[in-house]
Order: C-alpha cells, then structure tokens, then sequence
C-alpha cells in the first residue's frame, strides 16, 4: 500500500467527522448569530444614534471572532482529544497516513467549515441588522485575520490534544482559554480599557483583541496601523508552534 | 529475507522488555507464530519492528513502514460516521465500485454492517472490519496481534476458520501474536516462542516439536493408570491435568498404541501440538540456563 497523501477524500472524511461533532455546529455557526442578535437589540439601543453604527459593527466583529475560536479551537480540540484518547491516529498511522497529511486534510476541512459559517453569518447580519457597508479592503483584511487566527488556534488546539490525550482535560483547557480570550479580548461586553493594567498587556498580546476593538475603525474605509496588530499574530503563532513541538517532543518514540 | 532482528534491546525504564541476541530473519511467504504469555515481549517485538518503539541494535529489511500491515491488539476508528465511509478513505476506493473489496466483504459476512458506525458493531464485527482492510492492503508483511483476545470461543473458531480459509494456498507473509496454541497450529509454519523478553525457541514448527517432543505424542489423562500404562516410555511436560507421552519412533509408537487400544484409553495422538513443545522449550531452555 502506497503511503497516503493528503487527498479530497481524506478532507471529505474530515469535512463527515466534523459533521458528527453537535459542539462545533451549535458553537461555531449558531451560537456567533445568536449572540450578536442579543448584543444589538440589548447593547446596540443604549448607545445614542450618532455612535450606533460604530458600536453594533463592533459587535459584528466580535462575535465573527467567535467563528474561528469556537470552530478551529473547542470543536476541533474536542473531536481530535477524543480521537488521540482512543488511538484513532495510531490506527491512520499504520494504514500508512503521515500525521503532517492527517494534520493538513483537518485544517482545509475545518477551513471549509469556518468558509461556510462565515457565509451563514453574514447572510444572517444582513437580514437581521443595518449596518454601513464595509469597504472590500476591510472584508478581505478581516477575512485573512479570522483565518490566520483560526489555523492557529487549531494548531495550539491539536498540541493540547496530543499533550493532554485526555478528552477530558483538553476539552475543559480549551474551554477555560476560550472564555478567557473572550473576556481579555472584549468579546464579553467588557472593553480592553475596561480591565486591569496587568491584562491590557496580556490582551496586547491576542490578536483578537485588535479585531474586536480596532477593525471597527476602518470598516468603511480608511487607514490602520497593522504593525501591532501582525506582532501579536507572530508572538500568538510562536505560543502555537513551541506547544506543537512540545507535544511532538513528549511523544516521541520511548 | 524480508527483515533480519539482530542484538535487538527493549527497554522501559529499566526493565528490559525484549532481548534477542541471535539472529532471527522472517523469510518471504512464511507464517511465524509468536507465543508466549503476558509480559514475554510479543507486542514490543511488534512494536519494534512497526517503528513504533524505541529500540537498541538492528531491524534489517528493505521494507518501508507502509509495506507492512498490522492489525493490532486495539484498533479504534471514529465514531462520527459509518463504517463504510472509513473504509473507503482508507482503502482509497469505493466499495460498490472495487469487486476485490465486495469479494472480501461478502466472504468474511460483512456487507450488513457497513452503514452502522464503529461502537454499534459486536466486538467480533470490529475485528473483522480490520482484517478487511488489512487484507486490502496486501502488505509485503502483515501482523496480526491477538486477532481474537476477547471474543467468545464461537466467534474466536469462526473468525479463524474464515482467516485460515482466506489465506489457504496465498503466499502472504504472516507474523501472527497469539495466546491460543490451535489457532497457531492452523496458520503458522514457524513458531517463535518468547518467555520473559527472551527467545525460548525459533524455527519451523515441525523441527522444533521433533526437537523438543520427538517423533509423535500421545496425550492421556494424567491418572494412576495411565501412569502406570506408560511408565517405560518418556514423558513429557504438560499440564497438570494431562499426561504427555513421547514415542521417538514408528516402533515406539505402534507399542504404546497397542497398549491404550488394548486397555481401552482415551488419547489424543500429535506431531504438531505447539503447548506441548512450548512447555518442554521452556523448561529447557531454563535448565539450559541453570546449567551455564
């Protein structure tokens, strides 16, 4: 048997696994709609007319932020914690599958997944809300951004699987840093600048917190500075590739 | 020669899981039968040679780790989808569409369990789906690790009479793990029989039996009678509830025959039977042991 390339196959069978996980749908797709419906009709009609727009595209992009984490980040963590638990990958491995091929067919299947939430998403926004419309530089900036964010955080997802191999733990690790990121990143209601000096730092760091509080900014067009931004993207894709290669060191052959 | 095991070291920690310090090499189209009981290093030796564990000295052969095929103790699949799905990403092929698959299918009484998902199969359905496509790999070299650990005896002798009867004439080469002497005796050649980490005994299963049992076997039940029938003959070691004859010859044989048609015995003759020549492999090779 010849050795196993990542093929439209194994994504299709990824594309089926991920189908089979209930937590990714509710929280990926239906969840993000959902609470930026509830957002908009609480927070949105308590800000006055000239700052509405500003506030409920905020929210909008906050909550698309939730697209990724929920998606590439729970669901994934979840379904792949539960297949490391049970040594489905050894099995792939010895039907001559290469974990690098496993890896990637599971990106581009949860990327087809993120494409398709986003779509779900913005379809909902625009029935459900009246927002300005945003200039196809902003659309394509936030697009790469949710993306970039996801990978990564399926990367660090997949290394707290494979470092924990509990379903478990790694499910409520991954539970716990998600709220976390929402609350640091101004996903929960409170701002950035609401917090205390030490977490504005450590919220600095999370490129999220530039999507959920700046993106706003230039949604209609405009200029931004993005170096900060790409700097926490850079420091938020080291954390990932020194937990993927810690995981890769503590299960190396013994 | 398809793979060569030379001064081959296992450890955990400090225990040594395996030590073979004799060259041992699995020939194309031979079938090994790897015995010993729990703890004697038959799934580390899989381990080794699959790559899967660290080791100390030399595993020679040409093959690459998607030339072998191993069904392992556990096989777990996810459970999100049917089976039929799984097996036709791995396979890389449709099963409506490859009439090799449907073939296998059908022989091993599969076909109704392809659209259920993996935990709702029976424990001998879940081995069986691996063996399918095991057997669809038609690797160079394949391995089998206790095929049949935890299946009720019915399922065990039909899952290896299916076994037996799909390899019977092919030249596949087989390593087989198993804790059950009679499904060795139905599909090895070769026995490799382990004890503690260490190789007790290594060679073709006719040898080896004429090596440690002689020509032929009769098995009695260990009574007085019995004992007394067969005190001028050898025995051999066996267990406890079983009395083991050895006849070095034809003459020896016709004699002790004579005696148990003539006084009405119960027995069970063999040339082959791997627990006898396992038992008495391992008490030499400790006596051996003593002696050096």
């Amino acid at each position: 048997m010849k050795q196993k390339r990542c093929n439209w196959k194994m994504v299709l069978y990824e594309l089926r696994n991920i189908n089979g996980n209930f937590m990714t749908h509710f929280f990926g797709i239906v969840f993000p709609s959902m609470m930026t419906l509830i957002f908009s009709k609480t927070i949105g009609i308590q800000v006055p007319e000239a700052a509405r727009d500003k506030v409920l595209v905020s929210i909008v992009l906050s909550m698309s932020l939730v697209i990724p984490m929920s998606i590439m980040f729970i669901g994934y963590g979840a379904l792949y914690s539960q297949e490391v638990e049970h040594e489905v990958p050894l099995r792939m491995r010895l039907f001559g599958f290469r974990e690098r091929n496993l890896l990637a067919a599971k990106i581009i299947a949860h990327m087809i997944l993120m494409t398709a939430a986003f779509a779900i998403f913005a379809v909902f926004q625009m029935i459900t809300m009246d927002i300005p419309k945003p200039a196809a530089s902003s659309v394509i900036c936030l697009l790469v951004s949710l993306y970039l964010i996801g990978i990564i955080l399926l990367v660090i997802a997949h290394s707290l699987a494979d470092i924990f191999r509990k379903f478990g733990i790694t499910f409520g690790i991954t539970m716990s840093v998600y709220f976390l990121l929402m609350v640091l990143t101004g996903m929960m209601g409170i701002s950035t600048e609401q917090l205390p000096k030490a977490l504005q730092k450590v919220a600095a760091t999370l490129p999220m917190t530039y999507v959920s509080n700046d993106f706003a900014d230039f949604w209609t067009g405009g200029s931004y500075n993005f170096m900060p931004f790409i700097q926490s993207l850079l420091f938020f894709g080291a954390i990932a590739g020194i937990l993927l290669m810690y995981a890769q060191y503590r299960n190396r052959r013994t | 020669m398809l793979l060569t095991i030379k001064q081959l070291q296992v450890k955990y920690g400090d225990q040594t899981a395996l030590q073979i310090n004799s060259p041992i090499s699995f020939g194309k189209g031979e079938r090994i039968g790897v015995i010993g009981s729990n703890g004697a290093g038959k799934t580390t030796l899989v381990k080794a040679i699959l790559g899967l564990t660290n080791y100390d000295g030399r595993i020679i052969t040409d093959l690459q780790p998607e030339q072998m095929a191993a069904h392992m103790q556990s096989n777990a699949y996810v459970t999100t989808m049917p089976i039929r799905r799984i097996m036709e990403m791995v396979l890389d092929t449709r099963v409506k569409e490859n009439k090799e698959l449907q073939e296998l299918i059908d022989f091993f009484e599969f076909g109704n369990c392809l659209s259920k998902r993996f935990p709702a199969l029976s424990g001998g359905q879940k081995q069986k789906f691996t063996i399918i496509m095991i057997m669809m790999q038609k690797a160079e070299l394949t391995f089998y690790d206790e095929v049949t650990s935890g299946l009720d005896f019915e399922t065990r002798q039909k899952l290896m009479e299916k076994m037996v009867e799909w390899y019977r004439g092919k030249e596949d080469s087989l390593v087989i793990v198993s804790h059950y002497y009679e499904e060795l005796e139905q599909l090895a050649d070769k026995i490799l029989l382990l004890d503690r980490g260490r190789v007790v005994a290594f060679g073709r299963t006719d040898e080896l039996f004429r090596t440690y049992c002689g020509d032929a076997i009769f098995i009695l039940d260990n009574n007085r009678v019995n004992c007394s029938l067969t005190k001028e003959f050898r025995t051999l070691r066996s267990p406890n509830h079983l009395l083991a004859v050895s006849c070095r010859d034809r003459e020896e044989e016709k004699r002790l025959l004579t005696i148990l048609v003539n006084h009405r015995v119960n027995f069970k003759r063999s040339n082959s039977d791997i627990e006898i020549m396992s038992i008495n492999a391992r008490e030499r090779f400790y006596a051996q042991g003593e002696n050096r």
